[in-house]
């Protein structure tokens, strides 16, 4: 498999060692040493895939990630240096799909990466063009939008995770089936991946995404769709 | 058994008015005693002497009707007569005797002086007692005064002196008590604020604005002291973690660098196979143990973030077991150990952090291999009792920890006194004191046993949470007859 990746990393030789290992795993790298860097690279030739350290000097990470998202819907991963803090969710929220905790194995960051370039789950359980609310979504086409015909931006992964619920509506889905089919998780994925990216589906989906009628949490089993 | 200081102040105000009170009551009671007997004492003095001159007069005119002339001088009065006169006595009632006359005063009647005395009866009431001689008609004349009422007022007088002292004594008391509560309030106060830092709010501290004046410097001390220990502990976490955060970059080029090496293995010689082997091995150890360095001084800093979701235990168990045995990767035991869940808590739920539950389960099964001859089996239960726990119990096969060690191996850096590990220093020596962490945030707990086999049991304890699934509870109470696929049959 391979893909453009734009690195985003201030240490120069951690930048140097993951080149050589993505280029390995038959990646085309390209990489930045600051935020602002990153985002002219960006400009010039879109990645399929950004990775952005948190802790960059000037522009951080987030911000960074925020200023990707305002104009693209490219898969971004962050790398954070602590699993277990803020740093993780606030990463999420700013619009980033995926993270890793250094130092992680680039063989697992290679399989992130793979996971986020995967179309979304093929045949079987494709859903057909489903309406709900005002909205509708068609899977085959990639296309989310209004009745009104007007298109409601969402990136990859929230539009895979949308396609998943609504494969089959009104089932409850686990958070660690949506982890294995969005994220290409097993069981011990992070659960906060999931519960982020349905807040940031809410905020698109729902008219009050604080009373969601159509992407509702099921308590202790997880999420369904109700059209 | 020592008082306490609180005890001590009562006790020395109960003390200090009890002895004021006995003095003063003991002061004014004997004061007023001697007061009022002097002045009977003259007065029945005066008396006799008036009685006396009558009596010596009607004995000089030669009278003879003894009886009605004392009855005639007692008349009026609370006295009652005892003449002698030749060898006869005459008394002027039948409530008074010659025998009432006590023989030291009668003698220094005898002697020719006149005498009082203040006596006690044997009745057990109290006289005065005037005798005055009367050499002219050589008779000796009597009075015995009834002090009866006198007594009795100096009865009342002594009890209401007792109650007063009683009261001012308890009085003393109440103000001890009072006086040892306010003087050991503050004190209360940074029991209170020391209690709160030892329980980790470490920004507690004391209201110098509300303090006693008196207590302003040692407010002021205290309060140094706090900050000086919060900047240290918050100078030790940020050193730990700086050194952690500052071992991941290289770490993260060293781990990337062995993988590029590692994918180019078989283009390698031999002897750089065996070193790059050596590196890769040695690579992973590191980056575990700063991992775990980096936990635990997060969980000292008390900035962990923990993320509990509702999950069945069983599964739980089942895939940490999985995940723990795939992460050892061939380096331990060739078989997994089997899982036996208890049929009850097959639908069981708990509120765990599936990752740090996984990390968990990684460090028992490599510290039952490392120390233990490989985990055999892992057990989920529910806790005796109806304690609402479940227990996740994991036995090896090794010759079992002694009870004495059986706290000491939550410490940090602890290794068994037994010897027998396998492999050389293998084992960050973090790995239990980290499981207790991680359980610890989870609201569960642990500790060790013995296995029936005789090896170690580590037992985890997780709190079930309670299904609020009403038809569930149902099936519970009834006879298992409908729906009752829950396993619920004990």
């Amino acid at each position: 498999m391979s893909g453009r990746i734009l690195v985003v990393e201030d240490d120069e030789r951690i930048r140097s060692s993951m080149r050589l290992a993505l280029e390995g795993e038959g990646y085309e790298v390209r990489d930045a040493a600051s935020g602002e860097e990153g985002l002219d690279m960006f400009a010039e030739a879109p990645p399929d895939v950004a990775l952005i350290d948190l802790m960059l000097p000037g522009m951080d990470g987030f911000e960074c990630c925020r200023a990707l998202r305002r104009s693209s819907a490219v898969p971004i991963i962050i790398v954070t240096a602590r699993a277990d803090t803020h740093d993780v969710v606030a990463g999420l929220e700013a619009g980033a799909d995926d993270y890793v905790t250094k130092p992680f194995v680039a063989k697992e960051l290679a399989a992130r990466i793979r996971a986020l370039l995967r179309r979304a789950r093929p045949a079987e359980e494709e859903p057909g063009a489903l309406t709900f609310g005002d909205l509708q979504l068609l899977p085959e086409q990639g296309v989310l939008r209004r009745l009104n015909g007007d298109e409601v931006h969402c990136t990859r992964t929230e539009f895979r995770l949308l396609c998943e619920l609504a494969a089959s509506p009104n089932k409850v889905l686990s958070r660690e089936q949506l982890l294995d089919r969005v994220w290409g998780y097993d069981y011990f994925g992070d659960g906060r991946l999931v519960d982020v990216h349905i807040r940031r589906l809410r905020t698109k989906v729902e008219a009050d995404p604080a009373v969601p009628q159509h992407i509702l949490t099921v308590r202790g089993m997880g999420y369904k769709l109700v059209p | 058994m020592k008082l306490g200081i609180g005890a001590r102040i009562t006790a020395v105000f109960g003390l200090g008015a009890l002895i004021l009170s006995i003095l003063m009551g003991g002061l004014s009671y004997f004061t007023v005693r001697h007061f009022l007997l002097a002045g009977r004492e003259s007065a029945a003095q005066h008396q006799t002497f008036l009685n006396a001159s009558a009596v010596r007069s009607s004995l000089q005119s030669g009278t003879t009707g003894y009886v009605l002339l004392l009855s005639n001088i007692d008349a009026g009065t609370n006295a009652h007569s005892v003449l002698f006169h030749g060898s006869k006595t005459y008394i002027s009632s039948e409530s008074v005797t010659a025998a009432a006359i006590p023989h030291q005063l009668r003698k220094a009647v005898l002697d020719g002086n006149a005498a009082t005395q203040t006596i006690r009866t044997p009745q057990g009431t109290a006289e005065i007692v005037v005798g005055v001689p009367l050499p002219s008609v050589h008779a000796d004349y009597f009075d015995v005064f009834d002090l009866s009422d006198l007594d009795h007022t100096l009865r009342v007088l002594g009890l209401a002196l007792i109650v007063a002292g009683v009261i001012t004594t308890i009085f003393g008391i109440a103000l001890g008590r009072f006086a040892s509560t306010r003087s050991l309030r503050p004190l209360a106060v940074v029991s209170r604020a020391a209690g709160a830092i030892a329980g980790g709010e470490l920004d507690t501290r004391l209201d110098a604005e509300a303090a006693d004046p008196d207590l302003e410097g040692f407010t002021l001390s205290f309060n140094a002291m706090v900050d000086q220990l919060q900047e240290r502990i918050e100078r030790e976490a940020r050193f730990n973690s700086d050194v952690s955060h500052e071992l991941r970059s290289p770490l993260t080029t060293l781990a990337a660098s062995v993988e590029v090496l590692e994918a180019d293995r078989d283009n390698l010689p031999v002897r750089s196979q065996r070193a790059l082997q050596l590196l890769s091995d040695d690579l992973r150890r590191f980056q575990r143990m700063v991992a775990d360095l980096l936990e635990m001084s997060r969980a000292d800093a008390g900035s962990v973030d923990v993320f509990l979701e509702e999950v069945l235990v069983a599964e739980l168990v089942r895939r940490s077991v999985e995940a723990g045995f795939a992460h050892m990767d061939g380096h331990g035991n060739a078989t997994p150990p089997t899982v036996q869940v208890e049929p009850a808590v097959e639908m069981s739920h708990v509120g765990v952090d599936k990752r740090r539950f996984e990390r968990v389960m990684v460090n028992l099964l490599e510290n039952a291999d490392r120390y233990g001859g490989g985990a055999t089996t892992v057990g989920v239960a529910a806790a005796p009792g109806a304690s609402g726990l479940v227990e996740v119990t994991v036995d090896d096969a090794g010759p079992g920890i002694a009870p004495r060690e059986r706290t000491k191996v939550f410490d940090r850096f602890y290794r068994g006194s037994e010897s027998g590990r396998r492999g050389a220093g293998t084992g960050t020596g973090l790995g239990l004191a980290l499981v207790a962490e991680h359980m610890r945030v989870m609201h569960g707990g642990v500790r060790v046993e013995s296995s029936p086999a005789g090896g170690a049991r580590i037992v985890l304890t997780l709190p079930a949470l309670v299904e609020d699934d009403p038809d569930g509870f149902e099936d519970g109470g009834g006879d298992g007859a409908g729906g009752g696929d829950l396993g619920r049959e004990r």
